[in-house]
């Protein structure tokens, strides 16, 4: 029921916007405030349709009706509630709806602040293209043709061929799929909204646009748009930072960036952004560069629609860890691209003629031309990104089955751009603040250009940077850093809310700084064996036990329990053991590696986790996920995780047994005897057996209540079993009667199971005359392996840097947007 | 033509050239071990051939397994990290890396690995293996 009411929401919802849109077009053709007015409210109503609509979504996921496509898939009923509530925005089609309703609440500033003539035609388009997200969540039927997948589809709608459906079509699942393990993290509860912010914010400088183009009045709208531009830079560039960050800790690829095609994705848009806010700048202040912002703001649009058919048209599916499942939504996000880039390119042909263009060319020397350079570079970084991230599409040019571009693709290109912005960015600065001519720039520049050569010099030296690349990489970032410093310092004195662009310059070069020397001296961590063994790879002696030679070597060590390990000549690290844990990833087992250093200053804990995935495969396999634990810290992190565990093998091993035993149906026999071992004990003995310390506290005599009653004698003993490397401990009490039958005494010795192991104990025997028993213990390997962990362990300095790079560059981008935003209000009120 | 348009226009085309060369280089096809053999790094698809050794080595600090691609070719494919945790249930592999001498030196792998729910018709995804740092 509920159900129903959230598609009609929704269609009533689209209905809505089709209306307002309508009316919007008619207002910005005939300026007649009737329609706006009416156009208000159908939006308004919109959003309402679309609140209740998520409201119902929302409430389907907490009271857990699995009999919903979206429910199922996304949630299930042991998830916390904040996982709940981002389970909202973990499937296609409810971030769908967060970025309606994100683009909802935007439309409603645009209504309150937008001024004539650009009113009309920006909430027209805005509206449009609300029409085009909210007809991704549909789920109309035209006979085999589907427009939209809606969230509020039953599972007998999404999958009417499972056998279980064909069987009972009104099948209940007791439980959900869960949320994606990798998903359960904080962070997945705060990325993805302002991602989609950042897109709905993304949409207004497009919407901007394409009324100048509308309206033909090419210079005033830059005004209004930039702050909104700004606004949406910040929240991509959070959330990109926010994913970069989210990657770095919890998955295994060991950065904060992998040139993933999703990363790639949400870059392109920012970069092309970014582009258009140089131009706009330079617009706002000399009236040229109209064209570059008209189209920089329509690209950095369709940017984001293009990101959205990469990733959610399933074309990715093989490239990138972490795209949408395709949901049939092709042919829809396909016609919404070419209709978006159609409706551009059509409307700056149509206007081609009549834009402004230059009478004059700018001076090379001249912040007109620093400054369209800026954004040209941007403009080049965003083409190469996405001519990487294509590669599904564009690399059928070259080959069949193209795989994605090799990491050196990205970085060979954009690496050296990035170079030639760090210096663009000061000889910009310096420009932008003064008119300058080539001797009095030269002059001015002497200073910067000084203090960066001794402080780079110095640096090459303490750091022993030896390749030429890196040394110009590095001037080039500290070039940005001093240049831009000293031009923040003269402006503080001046008027503080001015340093925006010159402190995001800044916090740009220490991004430089910070990319360069985090891969610079990222170093793995591995102990004496390991480095040995490299060694001998690189000598080329290593064969393996074929004779085929070893040509690569390793990076992760091996650790025994409670054995400490150097490292690299510095560090000592110990495997500690293990805890299992049950709470947000059942069966998660989290190890304690210490890690000291030999000088004695200080030592700290590590907590890496491996955990099965809650999804698992067929036949009670498991699959597991690694959870890196990173120490962050001023100069250098350490990253670790663990590669591979005694426990996980054991658990593997334990999940091939049971299956081999499935096949052989027929042998039921309880316990597999083969690899049982005796102990003969007494009371108050402690003994290790394998990887168990196990004691007999105490055995007595108990109550022969509940046992046959020929049972002459039953005895309890009192096991205090220990496992040690988790540290888990539990008490059994294995019973041993003796019963009489048919004149005869047998014994029984029923097998009590070690919760969690497949390890059994019975207890088999008393001696009458010494009083020590005889204890019967299956499931443990007779030839005991140590507890051991494979760990992968990673030196990375500086990667704060990279952080404080973004912050800066945030926070240089949030006083650029006060600034203007405050003249843009100051001009309302007028 | 002005001599600044025609530069321009050099330098745009040349600069395009370049980029489009250099990417048709380093993107690479999914292929076999027999074409593998005469390329300098390669993308092969294929599944575990459990019917031989395989294993990983502490002292080799390295996993062996022999896979067999899609034509049904079956090489010895040597990565040199521990077996990734989910090997044994992944009904897909990607290898990455080079041939030499008939041994496949994958320096990464990835597992597309079947779900719970495959009854559904679902698409399975790829899972890296743990460590694709190479």
């Amino acid at each position: 029921m509920i159900g129903i009411w959230g598609k009609v929401l929704i269609n009533a919802a689209f209905v809505c916007a089709v209306l307002a849109a309508g009316g919007y077009f008619l207002y910005s053709r005939n300026d007649d405030n009737r329609y706006f007015r009416a156009s208000n409210w159908l939006f308004g109503l919109m959003g309402a349709f679309l609140v209740i609509a998520s409201g119902l979504l929302v409430y389907l996921i907490l009271t857990h009706q699995f009999n919903y496509y979206y429910v199922f898939n996304y949630t299930s009923s042991d998830l916390q509630l904040k996982y709940l509530v981002a389970a909202f925005w973990g499937g296609q089609e409810g971030s769908f709806m967060l970025w309606i309703f994100f683009s909802f609440l935007i439309g409603l500033g645009l209504m309150k602040w937008t001024r004539k003539p650009y009113r009309g035609p920006v909430l027209f388009f805005l509206a449009l293209t609300q029409v085009f997200l909210l007809s991704m969540v549909l789920g109309i039927h035209f006979g085999d043709v589907a427009i939209g997948a809606s969230p509020f589809r039953t599972i007998a709608e999404a999958m009417p061929n499972a056998p279980f459906i064909q069987a009972n079509p009104d099948f209940v699942p007791t439980d959900g799929k869960g949320l994606n393990d990798l998903l359960k993290s904080p962070w997945m509860v705060i990325h993805p909204p302002i991602l989609f912010f950042g897109f709905a914010m993304m949409t207004v400088p497009y919407c901007f646009a394409m009324a100048a183009l509308w309206k033909e009045k090419y210079n005033e709208w830059i005004h209004p748009a930039l702050p909104w531009t700004l606004g949406a830079n910040v929240c991509l560039l959070t959330a990109i930072f926010l994913g970069g960050y989210w990657a770095y800790v919890t998955l295994s690829f060991g950065g904060y960036w992998a040139w993933d095609p999703v990363e790639n994705a949400s870059l392109v848009p920012w970069l092309l952004g970014t582009a258009g806010i140089h131009t706009m700048i330079i617009q706002r202040k000399s009236s040229t560069s109209q064209k570059a912002s008209i189209v920089f703001a329509l690209l950095a649009y369709v940017g984001v629609v293009y990101e959205t058919f990469l990733t959610r048209s399933g074309i990715l599916e093989d490239a990138s860890v972490h795209s949408f499942v395709d949901l049939g939504l092709y042919t829809q996000l396909v016609i919404f691209m070419a209709v978006m880039t159609g409706i551009c390119l059509a409307m700056f042909a149509w206007r081609y003629k009549k834009l402004p263009s230059q009478q004059r060319e700018s001076k090379i020397i001249s912040r007109e031309f620093m400054t369209f350079a800026g954004a040209m570079i941007l403009f080049l970084l965003a083409l190469i990104i996405t001519l990487g991230t294509s590669s599904p599409v564009i690399g059928k040019l070259f080959t069949a089955n193209p795989t994605p571009p090799e990491i050196s693709f990205y970085n060979d290109w954009t690496l050296p751009l990035a170079i030639i912005a760090g210096l663009l960015t000061v000889i910009g600065q310096y420009l932008f603040w003064k008119k300058q001519s080539t001797e009095s720039l030269a002059q001015d520049l002497l200073l910067p250009v000084a203090l960066t050569c001794i402080v780079t010099l110095a640096t090459i030296m303490y750091a022993e940077v030896y390749d030429l690349y890196a040394m110009i990489f590095m001037f080039s970032g500290w070039f940005a850093i001093i240049g831009n410093g000293i031009i923040m310092i003269r402006l503080i004195v001046k008027n503080p809310m001015l340093i925006g662009g010159s402190l995001s310059h800044f916090g740009f070069g220490l991004l430089l700084l910070g990319i360069l020397a985090s891969s610079l001296y990222n170093s793995d961590m591995l102990d004496q064996t390991t480095q040995t063994y490299n060694a001998a790879v690189e000598r080329g002696e290593m064969t393996d036990a074929d004779g085929v030679p070893i040509r690569q070597k390793a990076n992760f060590i091996q650790l025994h329990l409670n054995k400490p390990e150097l490292v690299n000549n510095k560090y000592l690290f110990t495997y500690q053991g293990y805890t299992l844990e049950d709470q947000e990833r059942p069966g998660q087992q989290e190890y304690r590696i210490r890690v000291e250093s030999i000088d004695g200053s200080g030592g700290l804990n590590m907590n890496p986790q491996v955990y099965p995935m809650s999804a698992a495969a067929p036949g009670g396999s498991i699959q597991w996920s690694v959870d890196p634990d990173v120490h962050s810290g001023m100069m250098s992190d350490i990253y670790l995780y663990v590669a591979g565990s005694s426990y996980v093998e054991q658990r593997n091993e334990a999940v091939k047994e049971r299956k081999k035993r499935g096949q052989q149906a027929a042998a039921t026999v309880p316990a597999d005897t083969s690899d049982a071992q005796e102990l003969v004990m007494e009371e108050g003995e402690k003994i290790d057996v394998g990887g168990f310390t196990i004691g007999v506290e105490a055995f007595n005599q108990t109550s022969t209540e509940g046992l046959p009653d020929s049972t002459m004698i039953a005895v309890r003993a009192r096991l205090d079993v220990q496992h040690k490397a988790s540290g888990d401990r539990q008490i059994l009490r294995p019973l041993f009667a003796i019963y009489s039958e048919d004149g005869k005494s047998w014994s029984y010795s029923p097998p009590q199971q070690l919760q969690g192991y497949d390890v059994s104990f019975r207890f088999t025997n008393i001696d009458p005359q010494t009083g020590k028993l005889t204890l019967e213990v299956s499931g443990i390997d007779e030839k005991y392996q140590e507890e051991w962990v494979l760990v992968v362990a990673e030196e990375k300095p500086f990667i704060s840097i990279v952080w404080l790079g973004t912050f800066v560059l945030m926070a240089g981008f949030s006083i650029s947007i006060f600034r203007h935003w405050g003249r843009e209000k100051r001009k309302n009120n007028n | 033509m002005k001599p600044k348009v025609i530069i321009g226009i050099i330098a745009i085309i040349g600069f395009t050239t370049l980029l489009m060369v250099n990417f048709s280089n380093s993107i690479s096809t999914y292929t076999n071990f027999a074409d593998a053999a005469s390329r300098k790094s390669a993308h092969v698809v294929g599944k575990w051939d459990n019917s031989k050794a395989h294993g990983f080595s502490v002292e080799n600090k390295q996993f062996t397994f022999f896979m067999e691609d899609e034509d049904g070719n079956v090489r010895k494919v040597i990565y040199p990290k521990p077996k990734p945790n989910n090997f044994e249930q992944a009904e897909k592999l990607v290898v990455i890396g080079n041939m030499e001498n008939g041994v496949f030196y994958a320096n990464d792998m990835l597992m597309k690995c079947p779900s719970k729910y495959n009854a559904t018709g679902e698409e399975a995804q790829f899972q890296p293996a743990e460590s694709v740092k190479s």
